[in-house]
């Protein structure tokens, strides 16, 4: 696993820059799975026409995704959460109560798909040709309780 | 092979029977262009092949599709977005549409199947409510539509992808509405598996880079508000053939720039595609529209429109009827040199009713600058095969006016985007230094330059074009990159290795075989309007004709155009 420096990277979206060109979601899908296939993919951009930007799993604190598992299958490894695939049963709650769509079934593979950082060394920072996905070791406060926020439970 | 699905959908509207046929057997014309020419060489002229390439959605700026038909001569498009990327994705490498539908029809293609349905109430919408309504709002489903340009038959009708790209040229939304097809629509789930995904990673990375440190990239950048005074620079043919200068163009342009910089909300690119070259534009509760930075100056220049809004209120309409602007815009230039609209006024929109709805003389006028200068005996410019010329004229460039004369499937925009004399106003010592580099004479980069080495750098250039239609990369990506770059990134998507000369190789033949099928169905002559050869401004017939020749040669045929039989036989093509 690839840290900067001993710092677990977040990832930044400056959704003004974005294009809209799916780079992200086509190395994202490549370079886990090997296939381009934006249903594959665990960044999604979302808009139908015109504007356009990413989403992913925010990495956030108190994640629903995590609390409402009832297989406790989803666990962290420094700071990035992961699926158990062995504990998993698919019944893709935590996909449901992600308000950000940052959790997708896979129903090739018959998994769940998160992003995971790529262990440290996101492609799809190092893919966007506009910067739009930025890669930083400080995690804005607001950012931290993302779901929170999301939900209106928090300003 | 990785790279091409392997399948293309052949659909016989007329007895509504769809078949699938390998790819395999087309590949020796690479994809794209070259497969969609072949096909109507086998297939006949009244064919409507939608083409991808081996790269298209695969790589960076690849999600490009070649769109050709057969009028009196062959007709083709490049067309980009994500309509050509998804379709590949739902496993056709392309579509070819043949007879016609016997009541208004789509194409549906999802992971199920692939379907004709009827959709009689669709008729009659125009191209931005039909693919709202087919799309429902959802991002994975793509649509081509026509609007009521093409269901009208109106020769410069377009086919619409998705709310933004138009495979303008040529005619060939009236081709698809001929066909009673009013759209195609592709919903998928699938996707695509390179032959190398880690080397593929490590190629787009390259390409990326290559492209992102061009020239292009950079001018793109700010392009979006500084286009259309630019291209006043440049000097190019905008204000038309009937009045050559118009004094208050400098004032129009900066309207223009004005206005998109307050309306601009954002940049967009197509799938994969780092250059940005379109802008999003949201002007009063319209929702975002991408603006086409190469046809919307067409609008200000050639119909003297000052005011922006107006020209955008014209741009829209365009769109929504899915009409191609340059030759509209061309048609519409003729009609007001003959009293019948008042350029840049109001009057332009309901003039575009007229067309489309074919009233009165716009019946004549949808017919397209040809016929109507047949109906009115009054002489029009317009290029090989009756075409409505590329920004309404071609004279100051003597490449663009040989191309235009000797094409076989539309001239500028599909051989010399961004050919260095276009530039030379502006930027001189970048195109002669270009001009230099493919033929290494300077002064082929100069406008008037009727010179061998002019012809020479024209077929290069051409060939450019015919190699990026046929791999699937847009042309504009493919100029800022070395053909070794393209070359590795096709072995590691298909894993079959080419060289540069490969390419050039492809290019030549499927040109030749463009040749080709002109002759077997067309038989349309290397001509350009009289017209412009007239006048302080005119062309040099003799020079011209003493071009056209030297092109021939390049080319390996013989002085009347026909390919030679060596030249057949080296490219297989017998």
């Amino acid at each position: 696993m690839r840290y900067i420096g001993d710092i677990m990277p977040y990832l930044i979206v400056h959704e003004d820059k974005c294009v809209g060109c799916h780079t992200c979601e086509m190395v994202c899908s490549l370079s886990h799975e090997g296939v381009i296939n934006l249903n594959l993919s665990r960044i999604h951009v979302v808009g139908y026409k015109g504007e356009k930007f990413p989403i992913m799993c925010l990495q956030c604190e108190d994640a629903p995704c995590e609390l409402v598992c009832p297989m406790e299958a989803i666990y962290k490894e420094g700071d990035i959460r992961y699926v158990d695939g062995e504990k998993c049963i698919r019944c893709k709650m935590c996909s449901l109560v992600c308000p950000i769509g940052g959790v997708i079934y896979d129903a090739i593979n018959h998994k769940m798909l998160r992003c995971d950082l790529c262990g440290g060394d996101p492609q799809c920072a190092k893919y966007c040709p506009m910067e739009a996905i930025e890669v930083v070791e400080e995690v804005p406060e607001r950012r931290k309780k993302g779901v929170r926020v999301l939900y209106g439970e928090e300003d | 092979m990785s790279g091409y699905t392997g399948k293309i959908l052949f659909v016989d509207l007329t007895q509504e029977k769809i078949v699938e046929r390998d790819t395999v057997k087309y590949m020796e014309f690479l994809g794209g262009r070259g497969i969609a020419t072949k096909i109507i060489y086998e297939f006949g002229s009244d064919t409507l092949v939608f083409m991808t390439g081996p790269l298209t959605g695969f790589i960076s700026s690849g999600s490009r599709m070649d769109v050709v038909s057969f009028r009196n001569m062959l007709v083709g498009s490049n067309v980009g977005g994500e309509f050509p990327t998804f379709l590949k994705f739902a496993g056709y490498d392309g579509i070819v549409l043949i007879g016609r539908s016997e009541k208004p029809a789509i194409l549906q293609i999802d992971d199920d199947g692939v379907s004709l349905e009827s959709v009689e109430d669709l008729w009659g919408k125009d191209a931005f409510e039909t693919i709202d309504l087919l799309t429902h709002g959802q991002r994975d489903i793509k649509v081509a539509a026509i609007g009521r340009g093409g269901e009208k038959g109106i020769k410069t009708a377009g086919i619409m992808f998705s709310h933004r790209n138009l495979a303008s040229r040529g005619g060939l939304g009236a081709i698809m509405g001929s066909k009673n097809l009013k759209a195609i629509v592709v919903h998928t789930t699938n996707g695509l598996e390179p032959y190398n995904p880690p080397e593929l990673m490590k190629v787009i990375t390259d390409i990326q880079r290559s492209i992102t440190k061009s020239g292009e990239f950079m001018r793109f950048k700010d392009w979006h508000v500084n286009f259309v005074p630019t291209i006043l620079k440049l000097k190019m043919p905008y204000f038309g053939d009937y009045e050559r200068t118009w004094e208050e163009a400098e004032e129009a342009a900066m309207n223009a720039k004005e206005f998109f910089e307050k309306h601009t909300s954002k940049r967009a690119s197509c799938f994969s595609c780092p250059l940005r070259c379109w802008a999003i534009v949201n002007y009063e509760g319209e929702y975002p529209i991408n603006l086409c930075q190469g046809t919307f100056p067409a609008i200000t220049f050639t119909l003297k429109v000052k005011d922006p809004e107006l020209a955008w209120k014209i741009y829209l309409k365009m769109q929504k009827e899915g009409l191609d602007i340059m030759s509209t815009v061309a048609v519409i230039a003729y009609a007001s040199h003959l009293g019948k609209v008042k350029l840049g006024s109001e009057e332009i929109l309901d003039f575009i009713d007229k067309i489309v709805n074919r009233v009165g003389e716009g019946d004549i006028f949808a017919e397209g600058i040809k016929k109507a200068e047949e109906h009115f005996g009054v002489p029009a410019v317009y290029v090989k095969g009756g075409m409505e010329s590329w920004s309404s004229d071609i004279r100051p460039f003597v490449g663009s006016a040989l191309i235009s004369t000797v094409a076989d499937s539309e001239g500028v925009n599909r051989a010399l985007y961004g050919f260095p004399e276009f530039y030379y106003y502006i930027k001189k010592e970048q195109a002669e230094k270009m001009a230099r580099m493919f033929v290494g004479e300077k002064n082929a980069a100069y406008p008037w330059d009727y010179s061998d080495a002019k012809v020479k750098f024209a077929v290069m250039w051409e060939n450019m074009h015919i190699i990026a239609d046929s791999l699937g990369v847009c042309v504009i990506a493919l100029l800022t990159t070395p053909l070794e770059l393209w070359c590795r990134a096709y072995y590691a998507i298909t894993g079959n290795r080419i060289t540069p000369s490969d390419l050039i190789h492809y290019a030549e033949k499927i040109r030749t075989l463009e040749r080709v099928v002109n002759i077997e169905y067309g038989g349309v002559k290397d001509e350009i309007s009289p017209r412009l050869f007239k006048g302080e401004v005119g062309l040099d017939r003799e020079k011209l004709e003493r071009m056209k020749k030297k092109y021939y040669e390049l080319r390996g045929w013989n002085e009347n155009g026909i390919p030679m039989s060596e030249t057949l036989e080296r490219y297989d093509l017998r």
